[in-house]
C-alpha cells in the first residue's frame, strides 16, 4: 500500500484504497503469516481463552437445563405403595361418582342425599343403598316403580322413574353407586363395573322397571331393615 | 470460501442443522400429540370412555378465534402460562397450571404471543367474567380499567339510541362521563364466545394443577360497572316480574325453583344432560308448553335447538311441582328475558287457565315430548 | 482521472438499480415511520384514531414491523448488496431492467400485504403476517434479484473472496431458505400446536440474525477499510466469526420460548447457543473497533464512517445484552416486556439502519457523481442519534420496570404495572417523531442527488470536499 492510499476516498478520484486493493490486501492477510514480532501475539490467545470459557459455560448450561431432551417437563415421581395406589384409585372413582350424582341424581335426591319427603326417597342411611350392591345397580339400570318403604316411609305412589331413558354406562353406574354407598355416612362396599355389566346382561329382556317390592324380596337378606 | 458452490453448501449445511433440530426433530418429538385423558390407567393407556382433553372449540368460538387473529390481539396478549420456575404466571392467578404443548394441538391459529402489555389470556374463560363485562371491555376498555392501553373497538358494536333489554350499558370513563348503550354485532359475539372458551381447566398426565397460596390482589381501580343488561325502558311491572322470577330461578330453598341446579346460572345447561335455556327454541316458543312443564315436569327424548336430550326433569319447586301460578308466571317471564332472550311475558292468568285445563292429571305425571305437541306460538 | 475507470463503469451500471431500490427504501422508511408514530401515539392515548378498524393497534404495530423489515430492510439490502458485490467483484451490474421489475414486484407484494393486514387478513405468524397470497410474488422477485447478484459475483476478477462478500452472499442465500422452510411448516404442511410457534419464532428472529445482520456486517467489513485506507485489524479472525454466526445464530434464536409450552430443551439449547455467540460477536467487534480506533479522528470526520461505527457499536452492545437477556434468570423478568422492543430497535435501527445510512452516503456520491452537503448528513446523524438513544433508553428502563412490576403477583395489572410504564410510552412517541424527522432528512438528502432539480444542481456544483 502506497502512501497516498492513506488519502480518504475522494470524489471523483478513487485513488486510495481502491476496491481492488481492498480485496487483494485482505486476501493476502488470509494467506500470509504475520511478520515476526518480539513477543507472542496476545490477541489470538485471548480469543482461544474466551472460546474455551464459553465451551465450559455452555456445556454446564446445556447439561443443566435441557431436561434430557424430554418432551414433558419434569414431574415429581412419587413412588406409591400398593395401599396408596389403591386408595388413590378409590378416591378418583368416588370423585367421578360425585360429579355424576350432582349432574343426574341430585335434582331429585338432593346433593345432601336426603331426597324430598313424600316425593323422592333419601339415599343417606337408606337400607336400599346399603343392601346388596346389585340392588342399587339394578335400580339405576332399569328404574323402579310401585310403592316402596324407605327408612319407614312410603314412596313411589305413581311416578315411575324411567331410568332406561337416561344414558349411563356401566362404569358410570359403578362409580355413582360406589359414591352413594359411601357418602353421607353410608359405609358400604364398592360396586364394580363387571358386576354392573353382568346385571345389565341379565336384565336385558326386561322392558319395564323393577317392581319395588319384588326387587326387595329378591335381596331380602341384605336389607337391614 | 472461494468456490461459490462449496460456500453455498456450507451455509445451507449450518442452517440445515438448526432446521433438523427445531423443525424436523421437534416435529418428530411432539408433532403427533393428540388429546388424552386427565389420568392414564396403570398401563399408561387412556381409559375407555374417559373424557379427552383438550376439547376443540367450535361454532361461535372458532369464528371468534379468526376475529382474534385478524384484529392482532396477539400483539399485546400472550396465551401461555409459563412453568412455575420460569415465571410468575401461576402465582398471578393466570392459570391453575402451566400450559403444556398438548393444550394447543387442536387450535388452528396458535397465538402464544410474546408481549404482555395486556394480561395473559390462556385462561380468561376461567376468570368469571360475564359476557356483558367482556363486551364492555371490548367496546371501551377504559370504562372498566382507566389506565388500560387496550384499544377500544367501537367498530364491533352498534351504538343504540333507544336501547332495549339486551343492550349493554357503557359508562364512559372519559371526561364527559357519558352513558351509552351498545349492541354487539355478530363479530363481537364471536370474539366473546372465543374468549370464554379459553381455559386450561383440566389436568393432563404430564402436568397437574399447581397449589398456590392465595395471593390477594390489591383492588384494581375498577370503575364500578353496572353489568345489568336491563335497560331503562322496561316497564316497571315487567321489570318486577323479571326480578322476582330471577329470585325463584336461583333459589334452592322452599319458595324457589332451584332451576339453576341443572340449567345453570348462565342458562347454558349442561351439554348432553340439561338443555340450555339461553336462545332455546322451547323457551322462546309456546308459553303453554312451558307452563305445562313447570307444573308436571318433563321426561323422555326431546330436541332443543336441534340437539337431542334425554333426561328427567322434575317440575320446579321445593317440593317439586309446588310453585304457585304467580311464581310460575314470574320464573317463566325471567327465563324468556335473560341471557339474550327477549320474548313476551307470562301472566298468572295464563298459568291459571292452563292449570284448569289439566285438572285431573295425576301429580308428578311428567309430560313427554309427544304430549306437548302444541304448535309454536 | 480517466473518465472510464473501472469503478466509474461499475457505478454507472449500478446507477439505475441503486437509485430505484434506494428511492423505494426511502419511501418505505417514511411509511414505517408514520406507522410507528401512530402505534406509539395509540399507546399513549388509546382513543387516538380508535374508531377506524384498519388502524387498530394490533394491526398497525404488525404493519409497521413488516414495512420496516421487508420494505426498508429489503430494498436497502438489495441496493447495498448489489453495489458492494459489484465493486468487490470489479464487475458490472447486469440485468438492470429485470432487477427493477423484480423490485417493483417486491414492493407491490409488500404493499398488498400491508393492505391485507390492515383489512383483517393477518396470518398470525411472526414476521409473516402478510396474507399468503403475496408470498409467491415476494419469493419470485427475491430469487430474480439474488440470481442477478450471484451473476455479478460469478464474474468477479479476483477468485478469492473476502469477508464482506461472505456475509452479503450468505444473507442473500439464507433468506429464501428461511422463507421456504417457514412457508412449508406454517401453511403448506402445517404443524400442529406449539410446533407452529417454534417455527414462527425461528423464522422471525432468524430474519434479523441471518438476513439483516449479515448484510450490515458485510457492509461494515467493506466500508471501514475503504474509507480508512487500512486493512481490517486481526482479519484472520473474520472467517471464524463468519462460520460461528452461520452455525450458532440459527440455534440461538429460540431462546425466547423459555418457560413456554414447548419441550424444555428448545429454549435451553437456544440459550446455550446464544451464550456461545459471544465469540463471533467479540470477533466482529474486535475487527471493527480495533481498526476504527486506530484512526478515530478519521472516523469522526467521515460521515459515512460515523454512521457505520455507531452501527457496529450498537451491534456489539445489543448482541451482548441479548446474550444476557437469554439467561433464564434474567428472562424471568424481561420476557414479554417492552425490553423486546428495546432489543429489536437497537438491532434494526441502531445497528442495521445506521450502517445502511453510512453505506448509502458512501455510495451515492460515487454513483451519481453528486455530493451531499456535509451539514445535511451531519444533521441527519445527530437527529438520528438523538431519536435512537431516546427510544432505546425509554424501552430499556421502561422494560425493566415492566418486568419487575409484572413479577410481583400482588400488583394489579393495568392500574399498577401498565400505569407505571405509561410515561415511557410517551417518551417513545416523541422519539418516533424525532426519528421520523431524521428519516425525512435522509430521504431528502438522497432524493436531492438522485433526482436533482436545477437549483440543487447549481449548488452541488460547488463540490464541497466532504465525504
Amino acid at each position: 500500500m502506497s502512501d497516498d492510499s492513506k488519502q480518504i476516498g475522494n470524489l471523483p478520484n478513487d485513488k486510495g484504497f481502491s476496491d481492488e486493493d481492498i480485496v487483494k490486501s485482505h486476501v493476502e492477510l488470509s494467506k500470509t503469516k504475520h511478520e515476526p514480532t518480539a513477543n507472542f501475539l496476545l490477541a489470538p490467545l485471548v480469543f482461544v481463552f474466551v472460546f474455551g470459557c464459553l465451551i465450559f459455560v455452555c456445556s454446564i448450561q446445556l447439561s443443566h437445563s435441557t431436561n434430557s431432551f424430554q418432551l414433558h417437563p419434569p414431574v415429581e415421581i412419587v413412588e406409591l405403595s400398593a395401599e396408596e395406589k389403591e386408595s388413590l384409585r378409590l378416591d378418583r372413582k368416588i370423585s367421578s361418582g360425585e360429579k355424576i350424582f350432582a349432574a343426574r341424581c341430585a335434582s331429585c335426591h338432593q346433593t345432601n342425599g336426603l331426597g324430598i319427603e313424600g316425593q323422592f326417597p333419601p339415599l343417606a342411611g337408606s337400607e336400599w343403598v346399603s343392601a346388596d350392591s346389585a340392588v342399587i345397580a339394578n335400580v339405576i339400570l332399569k328404574g323402579l316403580k310401585g310403592e316402596i318403604m324407605v327408612k319407614g316411609k312410603k314412596y313411589g305412589t305413581s311416578a315411575a322413574v324411567n331410568m332406561a331413558a337416561v344414558p349411563i354406562n356401566d362404569r358410570e353406574i359403578a362409580n355413582v353407586s360406589t359414591y352413594v354407598r359411601q357418602a353421607w355416612g353410608n359405609d358400604s362396599t364398592e360396586v364394580f363395573e363387571d358386576e354392573v355389566s353382568r346385571l345389565r346382561d341379565e336384565s336385558s329382556d326386561m322392558q319395564d322397571q323393577w317392581i319395588g317390592s319384588e326387587l326387595r324380596k329378591m335381596f331380602s337378606d341384605s336389607f337391614s331393615q | 470460501m472461494n468456490n461459490l458452490a462449496k460456500f453455498t453448501i456450507g451455509i445451507f449445511f449450518t442452517l440445515g442443522m438448526a432446521w433438523l433440530a427445531f423443525v424436523v426433530g421437534a416435529r418428530s418429538q411432539f408433532g403427533d400429540l393428540v388429546p388424552t385423558s386427565e389420568v392414564l390407567d396403570d398401563d399408561g393407556l387412556v381409559p375407555e370412555d374417559a373424557e379427552l382433553f383438550p376439547v376443540a372449540i367450535s361454532g361461535m368460538a372458532k369464528q371468534g378465534a379468526e376475529e382474534y387473529a385478524a384484529l392482532g390481539c396477539v400483539t399485546c396478549h400472550t396465551q401461555q402460562v409459563r412453568r412455575v420456575e420460569a415465571g410468575f404466571d401461576v402465582e398471578r392467578g393466570w392459570g391453575k397450571r402451566p400450559s403444556a404443548p398438548r393444550d394447543y394441538v387442536l387450535q388452528e391459529h396458535v397465538l402464544l404471543g410474546n408481549s404482555r402489555i395486556g394480561p395473559d389470556l390462556a385462561n380468561v374463560g376461567l376468570r368469571n367474567y360475564s359476557d356483558e363485562w367482556l363486551h364492555q371491555h371490548l367496546f371501551e376498555p377504559q370504562s372498566i380499567f382507566p389506565s388500560s392501553l387496550c384499544p377500544p373497538s367501537p367498530f364491533l358494536y352498534q351504538q343504540i339510541d333507544e336501547p332495549v333489554i339486551t343492550d349493554i350499558k357503557i359508562v364512559s370513563n372519559e371526561v364527559t362521563k357519558e352513558t351509552r348503550y351498545v349492541r354487539p354485532t355478530v363479530r363481537a359475539n364471536r370474539l366473546v364466545a372465543y374468549l370464554q372458551a379459553l381455559k386450561q381447566d383440566y389436568e393432563l398426565p404430564e402436568v397437574s394443577f399447581v397449589e398456590t397460596e392465595d395471593v390477594s390482589v390489591e383492588e384494581e381501580d375498577v370503575v364500578s360497572t353496572d353489568v345489568s343488561t336491563v335497560s331503562v325502558s322496561a316497564p316497571k311491572w315487567l321489570q318486577d316480574q323479571i326480578d322476582t322470577g330471577k329470585e325463584i330461578y336461583m333459589k334452592a330453598s322452599p319458595g324457589g325453583g332451584m332451576c339453576f341446579a341443572c340449567h345453570q346460572q348462565n342458562g347454558e345447561g349442561l351439554a348432553g344432560q340439561f338443555p340450555p335455556l339461553a336462545g332455546s327454541d322451547w323457551v322462546l316458543g309456546s308459553k303453554e308448553r312451558l307452563i305445562k312443564i313447570s307444573m308436571y315436569g318433563l321426561m323422555g327424548e326431546i330436541e332443543v335447538n336441534g340437539v337431542k336430550y334425554n333426561n328427567v326433569m322434575a317440575p320446579p319447586g321445593i317440593p317439586p311441582g309446588s310453585l304457585t301460578d304467580d311464581q310460575i308466571a314470574n320464573v317463566l317471564t325471567y327465563i324468556r328475558n335473560d341471557w339474550g332472550n327477549s320474548a313476551s311475558a307470562v301472566s298468572a292468568e295464563e298459568v291459571a287457565t292452563v292449570r284448569a285445563s289439566l285438572k285431573g292429571r295425576a301429580p308428578m305425571q311428567m309430560f313427554t315430548s309427544a304430549e306437548l305437541t302444541t304448535p309454536i306460538q | 482521472m480517466p473518465a472510464d475507470s473501472p469503478d466509474k463503469v461499475i457505478d454507472r451500471s449500478a446507477k439505475l438499480v441503486f437509485s430505484f431500490f434506494l428511492s423505494s427504501a426511502g419511501l418505505w422508511l417514511l411509511t414505517a415511520a408514520l406507522l410507528a408514530y401512530v402505534a406509539a401515539a395509540k399507546l399513549t392515548d388509546p382513543f387516538f384514531l380508535a374508531s377506524y378498524e384498519f388502524l387498530t393497534y394490533g394491526k398497525i404495530k404488525v404493519a409497521q414491523a413488516n414495512a420496516f423489515v421487508y420494505g426498508w430492510g429489503g430494498n436497502s439490502i438489495f441496493a447495498v448488496s448489489l453495489w458492494i458485490l459489484a465493486r468487490l467483484s470489479q464487475a458490472e451490474v447486469r440485468g438492470s431492467v429485470f432487477l427493477v421489475v423484480a423490485g417493483v414486484i417486491w414492493n407491490l407484494a409488500i404493499t398488498f400485504g400491508l393492505l391485507g393486514i390492515m383489512d383483517g387478513h393477518m396470518s398470525g405468524h411472526e414476521m409473516l403476517e402478510m396474507p399468503t397470497e403475496v408470498w409467491p410474488a415476494m419469493l419470485i422477485s427475491y430469487l430474480i434479484i439474488t440470481f442477478l447478484a450471484l451473476v455479478i459475483h460469478r464474474s468477479r476478477q479476483v477468485r478469492e473472496t473476502i469477508a464482506p462478500q461472505w456475509f452479503i452472499l450468505a444473507a442473500l442465500l439464507w433468506f429464501p431458505a428461511l422463507f421456504l422452510i417457514a412457508w412449508n411448516g406454517l401453511e403448506i404442511n402445517p404443524a400442529r400446536g406449539t410446533l407452529q410457534t417454534v417455527l414462527s419464532m425461528w423464522y422471525g428472529q432468524s430474519l434479523v440474525w441471518l438476513w439483516l445482520t449479515p448484510v450490515a456486517l458485510g457492509a461494515a467489513y467493506y466500508l471501514i477499510p475503504a474509507i480508512l485506507g487500512r486493512t481490517i485489524d486481526k482479519y484472520y479472525l473474520a472467517i471464524f466469526g463468519f462460520w460461528c454466526i452461520a452455525a450458532l445464530a440459527p440455534w440461538s434464536v429460540v431462546h425466547h420460548l423459555e418457560g413456554g409450552p414447548v419441550p424444555m430443551w428448545i429454549p435451553a439449547v437456544g440459550t446455550v447457543m446464544s451464550i456461545a455467540m459471544v465469540f463471533p460477536i467479540a470477533v466482529a467487534s474486535t475487527n471493527f473497533h480495533a481498526t476504527a480506533f486506530l484512526d478515530i479522528g478519521k472516523v469522526w470526520d467521515s460521515l459515512p464512517l460515523r454512521f457505520v461505527i455507531f452501527g457496529t457499536l450498537s451491534y456489539t452492545v445489543s448482541s451482548y445484552i441479548g446474550v444476557v437477556f437469554s439467561l433464564p434468570a434474567v428472562a424471568k423478568i424481561t420476557q414479554f416486556t417492552i425490553i423486546n422492543e428495546f432489543h429489536f430497535n437497537q438491532r434494526v435501527y441502531g445497528f442495521f439502519s445506521m450502517i445502511i445510512f453510512g453505506a448509502v452516503y458512501f455510495a451515492l456520491p460515487r454513483i451519481t457523481g453528486r455530493e451531499i452537503p456535509k451539514a445535511a448528513k451531519s444533521f441527519h446523524f445527530w437527529t438520528s442519534t438523538l431519536g435512537v438513544l431516546m427510544l432505546l433508553l425509554a424501552y430499556l428502563i421502561g422494560g425493566l420496570t415492566h418486568g419487575v412490576l409484572a413479577g410481583q403477583p400482588s400488583l394489579p395489572w393495568s392500574s399498577s404495572v401498565i400505569q407505571t410504564i405509561q410515561p415511557y410510552f410517551l417518551i417513545t412517541k416523541f422519539a418516533f417523531i424525532i426519528l421520523a424527522f431524521s428519516q425525512f432528512v435522509f430521504v431528502v438528502n438522497v432524493w436531492r442527488v438522485i433526482f436533482p432539480n436545477p437549483f440543487v444542481y447549481f449548488s452541488a456544483n460547488n463540490k464541497e470536499a466532504s465525504v
